[in-house]
């Protein structure tokens, strides 16, 4: 049943079940822990992490699906936390317990991919993952700082 | 010194530390290279280049609490702070070790004297670590009641002072010169007079070694003398946060581990009847199923949860197919079965009207009624609620002959030490529990059973480490829920509208928390007849400190009401605060009348909105009854709802005291936002409701968390300085969304609601 899977520019032989969800394959094949578990029914985006760059919620989709497609996670956004995205997060002190923030800033990355200056209806309309902590507040103006920052990098 | 600490604590705590090692693993063989530094106190390690290690001995969940609590060691360190590391603190030398002497008495003269050491609340120790401990390594490990702060600063401060007082002691015999001498800053010792100076880091070895000779002679800093403390300071926390490296208790990994999914009967007090392994055995990676019974009461607070059975495989996503589809049988108490949300409405509108437990009985609150111009009455009512924090329930267990180890998110890890103890046989001396972050607490979850059903697990497979994770699903059953509410208001108001009675009745199950915070003692508003009634009944849900504790419901009643009856007096409901304030006599009767012309000046209350928007005020305060630790704030909330009934909470304006001050006050500020979405959430979306007996809203689908997309788009603090210490910023700020939201809606759509959530009403209106 093993398959080959493609995270953070890595190819890792899995030998695992292809209908395990990706978030568990991430975890437990590959090894990498920022992609986090909390719902598991997609609701709340704490496992967020690209499929060939879009945003998905990888506890709800069978890891064979990302079969020849590129996985990011939270760990291939940068190897030292440098990117804007990070830099931004860092500079409001966005996270409190972090949890969900892996996922926040994934979802956010994939917004400003397609978007590079979002605006607040965007936010709203894309990042829509749940954060218990309450850090929606920093996380919004940490999206439009990092949306400064990547414009000011092209 | 620590150097009792085993080799093999020393490398779990170590893993356990942000970013020390590959993430999450353990990894032995790497850590054997570092060899342990001696520390200066329990509290502090300094490395030979400068670096100082920080133990926390509180569980970081997102309040801040592995900064603040470095900021008051190194406020008196006087280290250089770009060099702090932060690291728990051993949950195992606090079961073998005696605190400093110097640390058991608490400097200065209570809460209204700035130089000493304020409030603290150590109660006796007692075997579960439940109540204080007043006199273990250190003392206080528990993360509640939004008192890291208030109860750890003092004796942080000492531990910081201890240490720089030693260092220098360790200078002034190395350079053969007067103490008095000597200065330090930013982890360098100085000596003016000869041109000399050295590090800390050299320091170190000298100043470990050479205890202090008058220990009991050290102060700490007041706030007029801090320089660290009061300024803010981002996360430490934070940078590894944002990089997915945060080793939380989800992600521990150890050699040989196993992990476990858990099902326990929804219907507390249930046990598993039979199950049918065999029917699952084959499945891919299953090894085992193992029974655990219902957590010994003593070892959960006295809650009752469940029984239940957890299967053991390679991979957790294979223990979780395999238990679903594995065949179980409960048995339920049918007394607990019968049980629905009506049901217990029904009792909780009989127990209050039976007569209660009567608190506060002041003048004469019936002959008020008798003479007043007219009767103003109220119920409002509560529902249970879930925590829900982000991180399902989990812990790793290991237990062997004599030892037990565990790697766990815990804000509570002197009572699951305990529970480890009673659980396997193994004297609390020989467990060592290796503190995670924790991916969000909101109420000491210690009481829920997540270590228990781990550690019964993994005490059936000795020698094996086990990792117990919960469903989400499992997790809302394993909570401990803050209970289902009801109160009863009702004043007599004289002719001008001022009320001459109020007669308060609040209603909760036997065992909930807070039953009766906001209420207790004397009115906050005055009133010269005041009669305050406490009444309780039985369920079987297991309850709990959920963020706010008794705080939030009972504000939102209290200030509900307030609002309810300025509108009867036909009154400005800030005016009409105001002035039931200032006919007080509460010892902090000026701080909160600050707090309300501060936060309706900064709203810009009075001036026009338009038809579909308005403001509603209300104040917060714990502590207002007596003159002890305190925390005193009023918002001011800027409400809209659409013709479709669509709420948005539009602006929030925050009046705050600092008391003496606010230890980092960049943490204060994320604290207070965070609440603003937790009481929006409690006040709109969430209630937990029972059927057959058991929790209904069990994932995110039923039990809805607001999005950044309801998120207020503008909220302004601002602060403004008290006399006294605060009580603490983690847990019951922001209240006032709750009854602001309600009377908003009433301003727009004429309609009074007192039962939440909101947005089970409809809210319509043309």
């Amino acid at each position: 049943m093993a398959f080959d899977l493609t995270v953070n520019g890595r190819a890792h032989r899995i030998d695992a079940d292809p209908q395990t969800p990706l978030l568990w394959v991430v975890r437990d094949h590959v090894g990498l822990t920022g992609t986090k578990f909390s719902c598991g029914i997609g609701q709340c985006g704490a496992c967020t992490l690209h499929v060939d760059g879009r945003a998905v919620r990888s506890c709800s989709v069978p890891a064979s699906t990302a079969i020849g497609k590129p996985v990011t996670t939270i760990e291939g956004v940068s190897p030292d936390g440098t990117h804007p995205i990070q830099m931004a997060w860092k500079e409001l002190d966005a996270p409190q317990c972090g949890y969900c923030q892996s996922g926040m800033i994934m979802s956010a990355l994939a917004l400003l991919r397609d978007r590079p200056r979002p605006t607040d209806a965007d936010i709203d309309a894309r990042v829509t993952n749940a954060c218990r902590c309450g850090t929606y507040h920093r996380v919004r103006k940490a999206i439009h700082l990092a949306a400064d920052l990547m414009g000011r990098a092209r | 010194m620590n150097t009792d600490v085993t080799r093999r604590e020393f490398l779990a705590t170590v893993a356990a530390a942000q970013g020390a090692f590959v993430l999450g693993f353990w990894m032995p063989e790497k850590a054997q290279a570092q060899a342990p530094v001696p520390e200066i106190n329990a509290w502090i390690v300094i490395d030979p280049d400068d670096t100082v290690t920080i133990r926390i001995a509180q569980t970081e969940l997102g309040q801040g609490v592995w900064t603040s609590n470095a900021m008051m060691v190194c406020e008196e360190l006087q280290c250089d702070w770009s060099k702090v590391r932060p690291q728990y603190a051993s949950a195992n030398r606090d079961a073998r070790e005696k605190a400093p002497e110097w640390t058991l008495k608490v400097p200065g003269d209570g809460a209204t004297d700035p130089r000493g050491g304020g409030e603290p609340t150590f109660g006796n120790r007692d075997r579960t670590g439940v109540s204080g401990i007043p006199d273990s390594l250190y003392r206080r490990m528990r993360t509640n009641a939004a008192s890291s702060v208030k109860d750890g600063r003092y004796y942080l401060q000492l531990a910081g002072a201890e240490a720089r007082e030693r260092l220098l002691l360790a200078a002034a015999a190395l350079w053969q010169v007067p103490v008095a001498e000597l200065t330090a800053r930013d982890s360098v010792v100085s000596h003016a007079a000869s041109g000399r100076t050295t590090t800390y880091g050299r320091l170190a070895p000298r100043a470990a070694a050479t205890p202090h000779p008058r220990p009991e002679t050290i102060t700490i800093k007041p706030p007029d003398q801090w320089t660290l403390m009061g300024t803010e300071r981002k996360n430490l926390d934070v940078p590894a946060k944002v990089t997915g490296q945060t080793v939380y208790g989800i992600d521990i990994r150890l050699p040989g581990m196993k992990w476990a999914a858990v099902k326990a009967c929804p219907v507390y007090g249930g046990d598993v009847k039979r199950y049918d392994f065999d029917a699952i055995r084959s499945m891919p990676g299953v090894r085992s199923a193992v029974q655990f019974p219902i957590p010994d009461p003593a070892c959960t607070r006295g809650r009752i949860f469940s029984g239940g059975v957890a299967v053991i495989a390679d991979t957790w996503y294979q223990a979780k197919t395999a238990l679903d589809r594995m065949p179980i049988e409960w048995t339920v108490p049918p007394e607990n079965a019968a049980v629905n949300t009506s049901m217990m409405r029904d009792a909780l509108a009989r127990a209050i009207a039976e007569p209660g437990r009567v608190r506060v009985n002041e003048g004469d609150v019936d002959a008020g009624f008798a003479r007043a111009a007219r009767i103003v009455e109220a119920t409002y009512s509560t529902p249970y609620l879930a925590r829900a924090r982000m991180e399902p329930g989990n812990a790793t267990v290991l237990v062997t002959g004599d030892r037990v180890d565990i790697w766990i998110g815990d804000q509570s890890p002197q009572e699951t030490r305990f529970s480890a103890s009673k659980i396997t046989g193994v004297p609390e001396q020989n467990v060592h529990l290796h503190l995670c972050h924790l991916g969000g607490g909101f109420g000491r979850n210690g009481n829920g059973p997540q270590a228990e059903h781990a550690i019964m697990i993994a005490n059936q497979m000795r020698g094996t480490p086990v990792h117990m994770l919960w469903t989400r699903e499992e997790d809302f059953i394993g909570t401990t829920y803050r209970a289902m509410g009801l109160a009863r208001l009702k004043a007599g108001l004289d002719a001008d509208g001022w009320p001459i009675a109020l007669d308060v009745r609040t209603c909760m199950q036997r065992d909930g928390f807070g039953p009766d915070a906001s209420f207790d003692v004397t009115s906050r508003y005055y009133v010269p007849s005041y009669r305050y009634s406490s009444h309780t009944t039985r369920f079987h849900v297991p309850v709990g400190t959920r963020r706010g504790v008794g705080q939030a419901a009972h504000e939102f009643y209290r200030e509900s009401f307030i609002d309810e009856l300025a509108r009867v007096a036909g009154k400005d409901p800030y005016r009409y605060r105001r002035e039931l304030i200032a006919r007080t006599n509460l010892p902090y009767k000026a701080d909160m009348l600050k707090a309300l012309d501060m936060a309706a000046e900064m709203s810009g209350w009075g001036t026009p909105l338009p038809r579909g928007k308005a403001r509603a005020i209300a104040l917060e305060e714990r502590g207002a009854e007596g003159n002890g630790s305190a925390t005193i704030s009023a918002m001011v909330h800027t409400v809209s709802v659409s013709r479709a009934g669509k709420v948005r909470l539009e602006r929030v304006d925050v009046a705050h005291d600092t008391g003496f001050g606010l230890v980092n006050p960049l943490s204060v500020k994320k604290q207070i936002e965070g609440q603003i979405t937790w009481f929006y959430n409690d006040a709109m979306h969430q209630g937990t409701t029972i059927a057959d007996g058991h929790v209904v809203e069990d994932n995110f689908n039923r039990f809805p968390l607001s999005r950044i997309a309801e998120d207020p788009p503008e909220i302004n603090i601002r602060f403004f300085p008290t006399s006294h210490w605060l009580v603490g910023m983690g847990h019951d700020r922001a209240t006032s969304v709750q009854s602001a939201i309600g009377d908003a809606i009433f301003q727009i759509t004429g309609k009074r609601l007192r039962d939440l959530p909101y947005s089970k009403h409809d809210l319509s209106w043309s």
